[in-house]
């Protein structure tokens, strides 16, 4: 029985190991880094489609292992997955854009077994409920309530100003 | 393997539907008052009242708008019978909602039952994710990120301006034929918001959600969040089949996933220094156990 436990457990940690990796693919060019800084050191230069194995996430950059190198690429030159279409002839998302077209029209689709959707036709007969909105509403925090919250994890509000949309 | 994730949102309306056409009323109201029966001047960078035919100052008009349809979308899809998800997700919702400017929302936040991959904002501060959007999140920065996004459509007040717009054109358009008057504010608000939640599977403008995307970000950023949680989310999601059913209502009312990330990677690289050292916060996320048998 215990040799049988052990079994298992050897087989899970081997079987996790390539979960840690997830594929993705470069969809713009850009430098492969020694740290996640932008003023840190090139390794290499990535392109487009070039596959990569994502190793970890630390704020705005993925640390990567591409071609038997690893470091870092912003975040928002990386698409997890692998490539489908080519990459890099002028529009990065054609491969995705295409998927999107494909897009079921209704969302009315009759769903797998015990899987509770939430269909346009659903929404367009929806019915008020008073009670469910109570609760809803019993549900609520307030701002001291939240401002302690937020202290346990040591999160810090600052001021920041938004964002404007990208420059194309 | 499956990633799934994502953000939505709705707004939701339904009218018994004897009242569905019936106009009359509001715009009766709405001729003989033009100007806010509060009479008390809009917030600046707020709607105007919906021309006081609710009977409230603006703010009250708008919860008591977003409560019908919040109140709808429930009525399809009750809140998952977890109190403490349901104050977990209130207590960071109303942490972050505290960054947008708005306290003088209460802000209400909840976990629905549903598999869809999917979140919703009505206006006054309503807002819903689904348990299938919820379950696919991995730590409490990704909830905050979804979260901020939908806050984002509600201090815009995307869908009171939506809202507000079908009103008008709805007026006009049965100007002539009316002849019946009445019904209270409940009433005006279920025609104002047309039938069953409807509203919340329209969608709104593409360039209303890569705005909401960049509020969102700064919000969590603001509380202290990692703000690249939220892209992150949209990395998951973005792989998701177009043909996964609990992605199809996601992917109609938004723009798709990868659009989404670049028009946000773009605006975010360009401000990279504003979004350093976020917390995610993954002990403390509140995990849902294994899925209940459907009753």
């Amino acid at each position: 029985m215990r040799v049988i436990q052990w079994l298992i457990c050897i087989f899970l940690m081997v079987a996790a190991a390539p979960l840690l990796a997830e594929p993705g693919h470069i969809i713009r060019p850009s430098d492969l880094m020694d740290e996640p800084y932008r003023d840190a050191a090139p390794l290499a230069e990535l392109k487009a489609g070039d596959p990569v194995e994502i190793i970890k996430r630390k704020g705005g950059w993925l640390k990567v292992k591409s071609a038997g190198r690893t470091g870092w690429v912003r975040m928002s030159k990386i698409r997890k997955g692998k490539a489908t279409a080519k990459p890099a002839s002028g529009s990065e998302a054609k491969g995705v854009l295409d998927l999107a077209s494909g897009r079921s029209g209704t969302g009315n689709v009759v769903s797998a077994t015990g899987v509770r959707g939430l269909s346009e036709a659903e929404l367009k007969e929806a019915k008020f409920s008073a009670s469910e909105v109570d609760k809803l509403e019993s549900f609520t925090v307030s701002g001291q309530q939240a401002a302690r919250f937020a202290q346990a994890e040591k999160l810090v509000a600052k001021e920041l100003e938004f964002i404007p949309a990208a420059e194309r | 393997m499956r990633f799934k994730l994502l953000l939505t949102l709705l707004l939701i309306t339904g009218t018994p539907p004897a009242y569905a056409f019936d106009f009359g009323g509001l715009i009766k109201e709405v001729t003989k008052e033009p100007e806010p029966v509060s009479g008390k001047t809009p917030q600046q960078g707020q709607q105007p009242g919906l021309m006081g035919l609710l009977g409230g100052t603006p703010v009250e008009e708008e919860i008591a708008i977003g409560r019908e349809i919040a109140g709808r979308l429930l009525g399809a899809a009750p809140l998952v019978d977890d109190k403490q998800l349901q104050r977990y997700v209130n207590h960071v919702g109303a942490w972050v909602a505290r960054q947008s400017g708005r306290n003088d929302l209460k802000w209400y936040f909840g976990v629905i039952e549903s598999d869809d991959i999917n979140a919703f904002a009505a206006p006054g501060g309503y807002i819903l994710v689904t348990k299938g959007l919820y379950k696919r999140l991995r730590n409490e920065a990704e909830l905050a990120g979804v979260l901020a996004h939908e806050i984002g459509h509600v201090i815009k007040q995307h869908h009171l301006k939506i809202l507000k717009q079908g009103q008008l054109i709805d007026m006009g358009g049965s100007l002539l034929k009316q002849k019946v008057g009445g019904g209270g504010k409940g009433q005006a608000i279920g025609r104002m918001i047309g039938s069953g939640a409807e509203i919340l599977a329209r969608g709104l403008d593409k360039n209303a959600e890569y705005e909401a995307d960049r509020i969102g970000v700064v919000l969590a950023a603001r509380a202290g969040y990692d703000a690249y949680a939220l892209p992150s989310v949209l990395q998951e999601i973005g792989h998701l089949s177009a043909d996964d059913n609990t992605v199809s209502l996601l992917f109609k009312t938004h723009p798709h996933p990868e659009k989404r990330l670049l028009e946000l990677g773009d605006a975010m690289d360009a401000h990279a220094d504003r979004f350093e050292d976020g917390k995610i916060v993954a002990d403390r996320f509140y995990r849902l156990g294994k899925e209940k048998k459907p009753q």
